[in-house]
């Protein structure tokens, strides 16, 4: 379980240098990769499933993120696109390709609701969070109620 | 003409030009360029920011109207020079800077090479493939195929992207690269676990800053370049699963 958390954090670090985020930051990088792999790997065991672990885990890492980006001033997106990437669902991708390469239609259209579900949640996840922080700085919509 | 007012709005576009070209979202590049302008002096700012093209308008002191627009054709992730325009920004707009030394400061940050040398980018990519191939498959052994599988597919990329100058094209080329490693690889018995080492060697590639950007952009109300951005995504993704496929369907057959 440890060494999965390091192997995690470490795998996050690399992702934030394919990204070319600036090396100050990388710590606290991998400290929300690590963050978001625990959540989404802590909630299948209690029952819940990968979707909304997913989300959940997507909206823990974004708010964290959000919180280090307003204390050192940069961009969130300097953390939230590297802390999202433990939560990517590769696997399931590679199970539609295969699925679909290999004939096998029904399974594959199962596999990439899947996919596409999975990759929803994190987006869910993500604009959640961004919601919460942009209270009173949003855009106007349906009525206007302040005249 | 003023050439006081020229600088301002160069800087402006600037500005915007860099941000947007390394992978800032479509909200902070407007903002930021409205923030400066103003700053600099000019009334009634607009910026209309779109993924390939930045616009902004304005009235200068003079009751001079002005509206210029950039292309942008190149899109690069390299965020930290988004940080440091964003820091820039900040000091410009709080006033410990003039147009000058802020002008000057731009064009270091655009002449600079990336924040990393390419070496390390090569590492990483080894390094992140091997580790979010245990994350997915849990198999200590097959870490050392799947960073050898990212490194190629990463080479890959960077190869193509140079010398054919075709996005999505390079991409797939890239994921094909890395899944035929990842398929010599297993079928000469280095490595067991083929879907952990295939998904660690092309997950390297997963374009990361396009779908952050479009659930950003989407959500602060740019719709336009929420949803160009999203079909970047997909179409990359889709480009990586067909290179994918085709290396896989190479085998089976």
């Amino acid at each position: 379980m440890i060494w999965e958390l390091i192997i995690c954090g470490v795998a996050t670090i690399a992702f934030a240098i394919i990204f070319n985020i600036p090396y100050q930051l990388l710590w606290m990088i991998g400290l929300i990769g690590i963050t978001s792999w625990s959540v989404f790997s802590f909630l299948p065991v209690t029952g819940v499933g990968p979707v909304p672990a997913a989300a959940v885990a997507a909206f823990t890492s974004a708010l964290i993120s959000h919180w280090c980006a307003r204390k050192k001033r940069v961009p969130v997106t300097t953390f939230t696109i590297p802390g999202i990437i433990p939560l990517v669902p590769g696997g399931r991708a590679y199970e539609t390709m295969l699925a679909f390469v290999q004939g096998d239609y029904v399974e594959g259209l199962a596999q990439t609701a899947g996919t596409l579900l999975q990759a929803g949640a994190i987006a869910g996840g993500l604009a959640f969070a961004l919601s919460i922080f942009s209270i009173g700085r949003g855009v106007g919509q349906r009525y206007e109620t302040n005249r | 003409m003023t050439t006081k007012n020229d600088r301002l709005i160069e800087l402006c576009l600037t500005a915007g030009k860099l941000m947007l070209m390394y992978g800032a979202e479509t909200y902070r590049v407007e903002d930021t360029m409205k923030r400066m302008a103003v700053a600099g002096g000019m009334r009634d700012v607009n910026s209309f920011v779109t993924t390939t093209g930045i616009f902004l308008s304005g009235m200068l002191d003079d009751d001079d109207d002005v509206m210029q627009m950039i292309r942008i054709v190149d899109r690069f992730q390299d965020l930290s020079k988004v940080t440091e325009v964003n820091h820039l920004s900040r000091e410009f707009v709080s006033g410990s800077m003039t147009i000058q030394e802020a002008r000057a400061e731009l064009k270091r940050i655009e002449k600079q090479p990336m924040n990393y040398p390419l070496w390390l980018i090569y590492l990483a990519s080894a390094v992140g493939g091997g580790a979010f191939s245990y994350l997915i498959g849990n198999s200590m052994f097959d870490m050392l195929p799947a960073s050898i599988g990212g490194l190629v597919s990463t080479l890959a990329l960077v190869l193509f992207q140079h010398y054919l100058q075709a996005k999505f094209f390079s991409e797939y080329l890239a994921a094909f690269f890395g899944g035929i490693t990842a398929l010599i690889l297993v079928h000469s018995g280095f490595g067991t676990n083929l879907d952990q080492i295939i998904i660690g060697s092309v997950i390297p590639l997963v374009p990361g800053v396009p779908l952050t950007n479009s659930v950003r952009d989407l959500m602060a109300g740019d719709l336009i370049s929420g949803l160009a951005r999203g079909a970047e995504a997909a179409l990359t993704s889709l480009s990586i699963a067909a290179g994918v496929a085709t290396a896989v369907s190479l085998f089976i057959s």
